[in-house]
């Protein structure tokens, strides 16, 4: 083999003197597939898996300064033990392992005799390995309350996917699209998804047409072709009115629509009765009744298209119908999971990594919290909610909490609640790698292993079927645990040890994968295995009650909604007093708490900051780059300003408050940026148990 | 041959991966930047505009840095025309920040000399010259090529030229027609 032929890998492994170790991501959900270049037990560079279809090679800023973890001196290190009572400020002792887990493990116990097992939950982020907690305390312990993230993201999304769909995760096929519209979704600035940012520009590239539908001119509405500035939380009004438009040009897909969805005649009908047309939506939505029309018929007669939606249109109490009418479109026109529409995701077949036999497992005696709730479509915990359980004992109580890559005290809307909430827990246990805001809540904080640390094995998030597996470059930092070595731990101590009888990592990633072809040889070599995108997969009946896609939902018949969407105002409306509505939007480079550690990425954005309008500017005597405060009815904050020109009058947009502002964690992080949370009171969509964030008023001033 | 960057406006997500890749491959401390990318936006609400530029040292042919240079502590290579920083021999003046119209030289390290893109020239982790930048590497969408300055305006060309086939309608190009700022839009001059 010549020089040249080396792959890049090789070389760069030759130059910088280092083992490469295939692994992935876990900067933020998408886990790109990756290389680790270790020498000496440190590891010197990162790059994207070249391989892999996901990023081919490269990677984010997020993803390309994540090595910062393995070296950050504020990692926590050992396991520890609170001290002071709750409701203070946590002080900790360092505790051994063993008495850490002989803690838990009691805790559990009383907490079953007590209140029964379904009094636990956990909180985590869709990570595979957390399925080992799932193993133990749904399986074993008998709770049904084992939760992810969602509702502080993508919720409504989610809830409108599996209701039309019966799918929890469509992703996009942009680069093989002419027409692109995106609701309230800025995936070039969020850039997490690199395949899809990727397939944008390319989609770009081969002539396709790119609308961007959102209050905020995103770093998407900058590379679009059209940039509708809709009101906030009146998606789902432009969208009926642009399905009324379709149906009624007779623009929509008959064939389709009359093969394979469920109640297109009730929805024309729904559409008239109601009176959805674009002159209706443009007093609404702020975009003229002619721009709906041209938009909704250029959408309907250039194909293959893509109407699709993230966490924009939600955030609003009305956001899981605005959902479910961007979603609709693309049923009307036939553009579903066909080459270069919204794709239904193949899944690779990944296996559990431990089996635990029928015999040994606990049913649960109390429906799931979110159903107890009255959210049975919530795809997950409406955690808005979990106060009420924790704190009053309704539906009923909660006394043990599990918080696994999540930081509800900084993510969470009413952080106050949130902190009262921890008071009255009898276990709150903490898995986590920096001393974040909520570890200092709870009981218990147990050092984690980074990413960079640990295995894992999982789907990826591509078009096509895939696996992904992260295997540890190096040692564990201090006492840090892998989650299947503490689950393996406080299972010995509860009884259950045998059902976590793996000794090395790769026992149990060999039962994960090994439904794989190649099994887990194949995929620590190579990081990854994917197969191509499976098309049309409409035709074959998707897992919704009727196998069709459901414009008419009867998941929301059953749950007593109506089954078409409607269009219903938003909860809160700006007023003299407060004549601001508060919209979020992300950062390209920071990903909720994970990144305001990592000095290289707060050298780029060291804080966060409130856009408004500069005709708001003018009226409220506000210059850029100067700091204001911002007035809800519950709270204020203390934020820098930015005068710009691409955001709605009569809005204003936090950057990235789920993040910024931390006041206890991390050396670089704390004191930066403001935490804009409790501004917020508390608003759950009715229907899909979302936070809505943005269902917030507010004034400003010069601070 | 003398070397350089390219870059597209258009493909450039502003995400500062480039950045993040320059200072970990050259093993760079927080503080100075040898790679920056800004936002430039222009017009008045509706009708707003944004581009993004990532900035790094041109490596020009006729370095005014070097020019403005009182101890002779920067040069340009002969055999690519990479523009270095003798470590050794800067004083810290600054002068060559005055000069550059880009702001590449960067002064903020605490040893308080000049350091800033050298083409991934770090000694201890040369890159070869045939292989890709640390900030080209990384870029997510490819807006950043390097290479010998022919090598990239023959791809410049090339870009240029699928451009125009496309706008004449060639067949195996896309149907798309152009506005002054180089974006796409549907042809709808056939309806």
């Amino acid at each position: 083999m010549t020089y040249q032929e080396k792959k890049l890998s090789q070389r760069i492994a030759e130059i910088k003197k280092a083992e490469v170790v295939k692994s992935f991501c876990y900067s933020c959900p998408w886990n790109c597939p990756t290389e680790v270049y270790v020498r000496d037990g440190k590891v010197v560079y990162v790059k994207g898996n070249e391989d892999a279809p996901n990023n081919i090679g490269t990677r984010c800023s997020k993803g390309m300064a994540s090595w910062w973890i393995t070296q950050d001196p504020d990692r926590v290190k050992y396991p520890m033990l609170r001290t002071n009572p709750k409701g203070e400020r946590g002080e900790f002792k360092r505790i051994s392992w063993d008495e850490a887990f002989d803690f838990i493990a009691g805790k559990l116990k009383d907490i079953a005799k007590k209140y029964g097992p379904e009094a636990v939950a956990l909180t985590c982020h869709h990570d595979p390995n957390t399925q080992f907690y799932r193993h133990l305390l749904s399986d074993l312990y008998g709770s049904p309350n084992m939760y992810a993230h969602t509702s502080g993201c993508e919720q409504d999304r989610r809830s409108a996917c599996l209701t039309i769909f019966g799918h929890v995760f469509p992703m996009h096929d942009f680069a093989n699209s002419k027409y692109i519209m995106l609701w309230g979704m800025n995936m070039l600035g969020a850039n997490q998804g690199l395949f899809e940012s990727r397939g944008i520009l390319e989609a770009k590239k081969n002539g396709a047409k790119v609308v961007v539908i959102d209050p905020s001119f995103t770093e998407t509405a900058q590379k679009a072709d059209e940039w509708l500035p809709v009101q906030p939380g009146t998606d789902g009004a432009l969208a009926l009115a642009m399905c009324k438009v379709i149906i009624d040009d007779n623009l929509y897909d008959r064939e389709f629509v009359a093969a394979h969805c469920e109640g297109f005649d009730g929805f024309r009908d729904h559409l008239n009765d109601k009176g959805y047309t674009p002159e209706w939506a443009a007093e609404i939505c702020g975009i003229d009744a002619d721009t709906i029309r041209r938009i909704a018929r250029e959408f309907a007669t250039t194909k293959p298209a893509i109407s699709a939606i993230f966490k924009g249109s939600g955030y609003y109490t009305n956001g899981h119908d605005a959902g479910r009418a961007c979603y609709i479109l693309d049923a009307l026109t036939g553009q579903v999971d066909g080459v270069g529409n919204l794709h239904l995701k193949d899944w690779a077949p990944v296996g559990n990594p431990v089996d635990i036999p029928d015999d040994a497992k606990t049913a649960p005696k109390k429906d799931p919290l979110h159903v107890a709730m009255g959210y049975p479509l919530a795809p997950d915990l409406p955690n808005s909610r979990l106060p009420e359980a924790v704190i009053d004992g309704k539906p009923y109580p909660v006394k043990g909490l599990f918080v696994h890559s999540t930081n509800p005290v900084m993510s969470d809307p009413d952080r106050d609640r949130v902190m009262e909430m921890f008071k009255h827990l009898e276990l709150a246990v903490a898995c986590e790698v920096l001393m974040s805001e909520t570890a200092l809540e709870c009981d218990i904080v147990l050092p984690e292993t980074s990413f960079y640390e640990m295995a894992e094995v999982r789907q990826g998030l591509w078009l096509g079927a895939e696996a992904i597996i992260c295997q540890p470059a190096i040692d564990p930092v201090g006492e840090s645990k892998p989650p299947y070595e503490i689950v393996q731990g406080i299972a010995k101590k509860m009884g259950w040890g045998k059902h976590f009888a793996y000794k090395t990592w790769e026992d149990w990633a060999a039962t994960a994968t090994a439904g794989l072809p190649g099994g887990l040889e194949a995929l620590k070599e190579k990081g990854f295995w994917s197969a191509p995108p499976e098309y049309n997969k409409v035709g074959k009946g998707l897992e919704t009650k009727t196998g069709k896609i459901e414009i008419y939902s009867h998941a929301y018949a059953d749950a007593g909604h109506n089954p078409y969407p409607e269009y219903v105002e938003r909860s809160v409306h700006p007023d003299d007093e407060y004549p601001l509505q508060v919209t979020h939007s992300k950062l390209s480079m920071h990903c909720n708490i994970v990144t305001q550690n990592n000095p290289m990425l707060m050298e780029i954005c060291p804080e966060n900051w409130v856009e408004i309008n500069s005709a708001d500017a003018l009226k409220y005597g506000i210059r850029d780059d100067q700091m204001v405060v911002i007035e809800s009815p519950k709270d204020n904050i203390t934020i820098r300003a930015k005068v710009v020109e691409g955001l709605v009058p009569g809005c204003v947009s936090i950057r990235h408050g789920h993040g910024f502002g931390h006041w206890a964690m991390g050396s670089v992080a704390k004191g930066k940026g403001a935490h804009s949370n409790n501004l917020m009171e508390i608003h759950t969509n009715p229907v899909t148990g979302a936070n809505c964030y943005n269902e917030c008023k507010v004034r400003v001033r010069p601070a | 041959m003398q070397h350089g960057f390219y870059f597209d406006m258009d493909l450039c997500v502003k995400c500062h991966a480039c950045e993040i890749a320059c200072k970990t491959w050259n093993e760079v401390e927080a503080g100075p930047r040898w790679r920056e990318v800004v936002k430039v936006e222009s017009g008045t609400y509706p009708n707003v505009k944004a581009m993004n530029v990532s900035m790094a040292c041109m490596h020009c042919g006729d370095a005014p840095c070097q020019k403005a240079c009182p101890v002779s502590a920067i040069t340009k290579r002969a055999e690519d025309g990479i523009v270095v920083v003798d470590q050794n021999t800067c004083i810290g003046c600054g002068f060559c920040v005055w000069a550059c119209p880009f702001n590449a030289p960067q002064l903020t390290s605490v040893a308080g000399k000049m350091q800033k893109c050298n083409f991934c020239q770090t000694p201890g982790t040369e890159r070869p010259l045939d292989m890709p930048r640390a900030c080209e590497e990384v870029c997510p969408t490819g807006a950043i090529k390097s290479g010998s300055l022919a090598k990239l305006a023959q791809q410049n060309r090339e870009k240029t030229a699928r451009r125009l086939g496309a706008n004449k309608g060639m067949s195996g190009f896309p149907s798309v027609v152009l506005d002054a700022q180089s974006t796409f839009g549907p042809d709808t001059s056939g309806k």
